[in-house]
């Protein structure tokens, strides 16, 4: 299905469409990550929004993540109130169709505190891990002892 | 047929059924008033397995934080931190267990994303997972 020409229409609107037009995809991809600034809460689990994955795989949707970015900026003031600057994720180009795993480090860029994501191999073991649900953990009994392992092994 | 696009800025039905008076509304008042975010997260995974997004409306993400905890980031950020989620909590989600209401409430709104945290019992050690539903009114950016 084609893409309509979105480029300055509101991201809300797109997403009516996408909900309408586009089948949601349920992606077995996980994103587990420690926060140095929050040490004394367990590993946090990402999970993709399914809609979202199926606009990110369609293309012409979603803006830059620079859009978020400069939008996080402003409400990093110390005076906002309110964001005047809405027009980046409506006026901006919309991205082209994205694979799985750019989905994902895309996500990772929007959704994860970047002091996270700039450095996530650096330090005593990694702060971030991508992974699939099967390697999670099979029960939450003990959720909030969950941490990254030191003895990690990373995929290439 | 074809897809086309109507403008308009008021509605008006002739509300026949009812007192046959002609009523309009603003079209605005309807794009005001629909949710702008809605979810069902099913954070203990009885019905749609652990930690999914059943199905949703403007999230990008959840993050799954701890017991009873999780973090949900919108598409379509609001226009300031005063907003409403509207939540509600389940045990498991399935009629068997229906006497297991719980309740949720959200807190850490930001124009981004917001916290929901789930609990059986108001106390440090209370909270839960469970099925979650959520749907949120507000002002997009």
């Amino acid at each position: 299905m084609k893409t309509p020409e979105f480029q300055g229409t509101h991201l809300w609107e797109r997403l009516c469409w996408a909900k309408e037009k586009l089948e949601g995809i349920q992606t077995d991809i996980r994103v587990v990550y420690e926060d140095p600034e929050d040490m004394d809460n367990p590993a946090k689990v990402l999970c993709p929004d399914p809609n979202w994955m199926a606009c990110a795989l369609q293309g012409g949707i979603l803006p830059p993540v620079e859009s978020y970015w400069e939008l996080a900026k402003d409400e990093a003031q110390p005076d906002f109130k309110k964001h005047t600057r809405g027009y980046l994720l409506h006026d901006t180009k919309p991205i082209e169709a994205m694979t799985e795993e750019q989905a994902i480090e895309y996500l990772i860029k929007k959704d994860i505190p970047q002091r996270i994501w700039s450095t996530w191999n650096e330090g005593n073991k990694p702060k971030m891990v991508i992974c699939r649900t099967h390697q999670l953990p099979e029960h939450r009994q003990w959720r909030n002892a969950w941490q990254i392992k030191e003895d990690i092994e990373l995929a290439a | 047929m074809g897809y086309g696009i109507l403008k308009f800025d008021t509605l008006t039905t002739s509300d026949s059924k009812n007192t046959s008076t002609d009523k309009s509304i603003d079209t605005s008042y309807l794009f005001n008033g629909v949710a702008k975010e809605w979810h069902l997260f099913d954070q203990r995974g009885d019905i749609h397995g652990a930690n999914t997004i059943a199905d949703s409306f403007n999230v990008a993400s959840i993050a799954d934080v701890s017991t009873g905890h999780y973090d949900v980031t919108f598409t379509t950020g609001m226009s300031t931190n005063a907003y409403a989620p509207v939540s509600n909590h389940h045990y498991t989600g399935h009629i068997d267990n229906d006497q297991f209401s719980r309740f949720s409430a959200p807190s850490n709104l930001s124009t981004g994303a917001y916290r929901i945290a789930g609990q059986y019992v108001n106390s440090a050690t209370g909270y839960e997972d469970g099925f979650f539903t959520v749907g949120t009114n507000g002002d997009l950016a």
